[in-house]
């Protein structure tokens, strides 16, 4: 352990100097900087991030609070969704259900069901439901395309995955609004343990991995239970007469899932080194953590009734009857053993580094967070400061997953996007739509999962339309970014320099320059261009 | 680390070719020993294996699709949407066809259609997402999975990687079933299939100049995904499976469905080493006005009997080596609940058909309707583990070598074998 201090010491005196290392220029730090802390460059970041230090505009950017974002405050006006909190979400979902119930009550056709699937039927609330849907999405793309505290928006997308909660799945499909602006947003650079306890707090993850419905083995209500579990999980779409043959399928015991993916996903890793009787002990200190119903808003709350008040037995603690704060104690417990240490810092630095991140990264989150007991600015910090973070071999190295490539290729050319869900779609259309990854698991940090020869169709596709300035809702302002030019040398030099940040191949120029031969229009030419420089291969990396 | 693996799948596929050599094959054998094998280098394109699944996602009413009419039961606990007798297309005596699947009942009669009853998972969750996510990634009960099992079989079994349509799906994304390290594509409409500029010419020129590109890629995923994306679309051109119009009077029924597999039905015409193909055909989650020989379920069941039959009269003679498979999350109640529908349930029903399968019978243990014969006193039971089924088809008409790796922790030995392919 002295041994990693040392080196951890050693390492924030040397890092500033490593970012300004042999063979970097200020301007290569820059954009590597912002390819892996930001959402790519703007047109004339590199600049700016260049002049005023590259360390400096990273510290800056570990202090989110103090970054002027009145611009983005501003634009989140337009997203209805923020003015909503869960017992309107809630109240809508279920005003949502009633009128599917209904419509399929009133009127049975042949396949009006497939209809109503396809909304082909439906009534306002349900189109204002979806449209909801949309612009939670499309929130996401408009602060990393427009905000300027962007590591804060990257984090954002990094826990938000991390802890994943499937937005498809019943009732989070109005619990997921308060989960990312409630759950997630206020703790993003928090320290890792108050992060872990919030999320196991989250409606939105008691329900998604089941522990709403994880009660001691023979415990039972005091009085009739709330119907909240009874009913299906999709389509709640039942009537009272039904709920008394539900209500025997109340549940009876205990529910493994968020205990098990607490350990695997969460905190210690899959190779952790715990067991199934770990999960269960961990199943037993979660039950009674639940939710109330949605008719009462859906929060927290702790059952009693429901909780094991057995003495429990893990990782050489024992836990005896103490209701909620067993959990608690437990979660402070996983927050902050080597292996969820080890496991989130290596995620963290697969995120920020490479795909296959070298263990001294690694090792610099580690002493890092044991230092600070998870402050994830340190943590942060020490990951920009390691010398793997600034080895040539990293810049460049990790190819855009679906989300950074739209938000990147949005920044390029200063797109000024609108709450309408389009770039959302084109995020979808490349393989990783917002939220909607079923699995715990989340997606994957790692290039093979998100590359594929029809995904990067798409990115062309995508990237086309947006240099062409086709798409509605998307206002790309190609004349402030580079100027219409008939002289193609100086148009493609444009395009190398404000948005692939001088890093353009020869081989990428010489086609580009090759397509443009006989094209005279210079608003054309720029739109190929730049269609080719965003969709070709330079662009896809970071 | 992963890069390297799926370079070697291309680079390993070609190599065995290249050297005449197969050495998957006599692991094969040990699976398939009774079948008459050839190595799959030594097959002609339109001789090899293709299999063709079907998503009913919503979870499928079972007992109105493949109809137990023989059971009192089922007539006693469903008195406004059960099947009248009369009007089942009789099977076996026992069990029938819901009257909107007729058009498949000629298949049934030349044993080219068999039925699994009570099949599904071994997990019991009710969950539509949970039940979905454990039947694409084989690994009920277990979360964590972040692959599909056919992706894992053509990760296992390479001999097929020297093509880009290996392994498809119909739709704008890769399914669950289909996610992992091996390749395989996402087709939402072969006719777009590409980029998305309306004239030829034009169209043409941009392909060739991202392709241009993507050359100077170098090594690494990327240059090797471009790569394949850029055969596929020169492939669709010179193959141009829209060209194929389907067979003599057939017609496909209008909708998402027909269209699919009238591109399925294009592509294996086309002869561009299509393995395996994959779409999802929703609206079975019949709570409420589920209706009996007609209404909700029976119009999805009509599109479902007529796209079907279309298919397999499309192909005629291609339907040799083809297998198609229907899946479904799981079962419906037994019971019709209140709104004239049903719940979700546990163990379904699945179809197998097509030249390999062991067709004319219901196959897998009937678990029966009494109440002591239920899953939890509600639901019909399972009595074949989907894995089984699964499995079966993978081995038996894929040629899969080994599969440990396909279904880990679990891999249904041969006696487990529901009996749906012929050997």
């Amino acid at each position: 352990m002295r041994h990693f201090l040392t080196v951890a010491a050693a390492l924030s005196v040397a890092s500033p100097l490593a970012a300004q290392a042999p063979g970097f220029t200020p301007r290569d730090s820059a954009l590597h900087a912002l390819n892996r802390l930001a959402y790519g460059p703007r047109p004339g970041e590199v600049d700016s991030v260049a002049t005023i230090g590259v360390m400096r505009w990273i510290d800056q950017q570990l202090d989110p609070d103090r970054i002027d974002d009145a611009a983005m405050q501003q634009r989140e006006r337009e997203f209805k969704i923020l003015s909503y909190d869960r017992e309107d979400l809630a109240q809508r979902f279920r005003d949502v259900q009633r009128e599917r119930q209904r419509l399929q009550r009133e009127s049975s056709p042949p396949d009006s069901l497939s209809a109503s699937r396809r909304g082909g039927t439906g009534g306002g609330v349900r189109s204002e439901f979806r449209e909801l849907g949309g612009e939670l999405q499309q929130l996401a793309i408009v602060r990393a395309t427009l905000s300027e505290r962007q590591l804060r928006e990257v984090m954002v997308d990094f826990w938000t995955n991390h802890f994943n909660v499937f937005v498809g799945k019943g009732a989070d499909r109005f619990l997921l609004p308060s989960y990312i602006e409630q759950t997630i947003r206020p703790r993003t650079l928090a320290r890792f343990e108050d992060l872990l306890i919030a999320t196991a707090e989250s409606p939105a993850m008691l329900f998604y991995l089941d522990n709403a419905q994880s009660v001691a083995p023979g415990s039972s209500p005091p009085r009739p239970p709330p119907n909240l579990f009874a009913r299906r999980r999709f389509g709640m779409n039942e009537m009272p007469e039904e709920r008394r043959e539900a209500q025997r399928r109340r549940p009876t015991g205990i529910n493994e899932n968020y205990a098990r993916e607490l350990l695997e996903l969460h905190t210690l890793g899959v190779d952790g080194g715990y067991t199934q009787q770990d999960i269960i002990e961990v199943a037993r200190i979660f039950t009674g953590w639940s939710i109330e119903p949605p008719d009462r808003g859906a929060g927290f709350v702790f059952r009693d009734w429901a909780h094991d008040h057995g003495t429990k037995h893990v990782f050489g603690l024992t836990f005896h009857d103490d209701g909620k704060d067993e959990g608690i104690r437990l979660l402070k417990f996983l927050a902050n053993q080597p292996a969820t240490l080890h496991h989130v810092s290596a995620k963290l630095c697969m995120r920020f580094v490479a795909d296959d991140p070298p263990d001294g990264c690694i090792d610099a989150a580690v002493v890092a967070w044991q230092k600070t007991r998870g402050d994830m600015r340190a943590v942060l910090r020490a990951i920009f400061t390691s010398p793997d973070f600034w080895d040539a071999r990293a810049v460049r190295s990790k190819v855009k997953t679906p989300f950074e490539f739209v938000v990147s290729a949005a920044r390029a050319i200063s797109a000024d996007p609108d709450s309408t869900p389009r770039l959302a779609q084109m995020v979808a259309r490349l393989g990783e739509p917002l939220y909607q990854q079923p699995a715990p698991t989340g997606y994957a940090e790692t290039e093979a999962h998100w590359v594929n020869s029809g995904a990067l169709l798409a990115r062309m596709n995508a990237a086309v339309a947006l240099a062409g300035g086709r798409l509605p809702g998307i206002d790309a302002n190609l004349d402030a970014v580079i100027p219409a030019t008939t002289d193609h040398a100086q148009l493609v030099d444009a395009v190398d320099e404000r948005i692939l940040g001088s890093t353009m191949s020869a081989h990428t120029k010489s086609v580009i320059l090759e397509q443009l031969d006989d094209i005279s229009d210079p608003t054309q030419a720029r739109a190929l261009a730049v269609g080719l420089a965003l969709g070709g291969p330079d662009f896809q990396k970071q | 680390m992963t890069i390297s693996r799926r370079v070697f799948v291309r680079a390993g596929g070609l190599a065995l070719v290249s050297l005449g050599l197969d050495p998957l094959f006599l692991a094969r054998a040990a699976f398939a020993k009774t079948r008459r094998l050839s190595p799959l280098s030594a097959l002609s394109a339109s001789d090899r294996p293709i299999l063709v699944c079907l998503f009913q996602r919503g979870a499928v009413d079972g007992l109105n699709m493949i109809v137990p009419h023989g059971d009192r039961l089922y007539y006693e606990e469903r008195p406004r949407i059960a099947i009248p007798a009369s009007d089942v297309v009789d099977l076996d005596g026992h069990f029938g066809l819901h009257p909107s699947l007729a058009p498949l009942k000629s298949l049934w009669d030349n044993k080219s259609l068999a039925v699994l009853h009570g099949i599904g998972s071994p997990d019991s969750t009710r969950s539509h997402f949970d039940a979905q996510d454990y039947m694409e990634s084989g690994t009920p009960g277990l979360k964590s999975t972040d692959d599909g099992w056919l992706n894992r079989y053509c990760e296992h079994d390479r001999e097929h990687a020297d093509t880009p349509f290996r392994a498809v799906a119909f739709g704008p994304q890769l399914p669950r079933i289909l996610a992992g390290s091996a390749p395989s594509l996402a087709i939402d409409d072969l006719q777009a299939f590409g980029l998305r500029v309306p004239q030829e010419a034009a169209r043409d020129r941009l392909t060739k100049a991202f392709e241009e590109l993507y050359d100077g890629a170098g090594t690494g995923l990327l240059a090797s995904s471009s790569r394949e994306g850029f055969e596929a679309i020169q492939m669709l051109k010179r193959a141009d499976p829209t060209q194929y119009r389907p067979a003599g009077d057939v017609e496909y029924p209008s909708g998402r469905l027909g269209r699919t597999l009238l591109q399925i039905a294009q592509l294996i015409k086309a002869n561009v080493g299509l393995e395996i193909a994959f779409a999802d055909c929703t609206g079975w989650d019949t709570h409420v006005n589920q209706g009996s020989s007609d209404g909700q379920l029976s119009a999805r069941l009509r599109e479902l009997g007529l796209a079907l039959s279309a298919f397999t009269r499309d192909l005629g003679e291609g339907m040799r080596n083809v297998v198609v498979l229907t899946m479904s999350e799981f079962g419906r109640t037994i019971r019709e609940n209140g709104n004239s529908g049903t719940d979700h349930g546990h163990a379904t029903a699945m179809l197998v058909m097509g030249g390999p399968v062991n067709g004319g019978q219901v196959l897998g243990r009937w678990p029966g309707l009494e109440i002591d014969q239920r899953f939890e006193g509600r639901d019909v039971a399972v009595t074949t583990d989907f894995r089984d089924l699964f499995g079966e088809i993978l081995a038996r008409h894929l040629g899969a070598t080994d599969l440990a790796p396909v279904f880990p922790g679990y891999a249904p030995p041969l006696a487990r074998f529901p009996g749906a392919i012929r050997v």
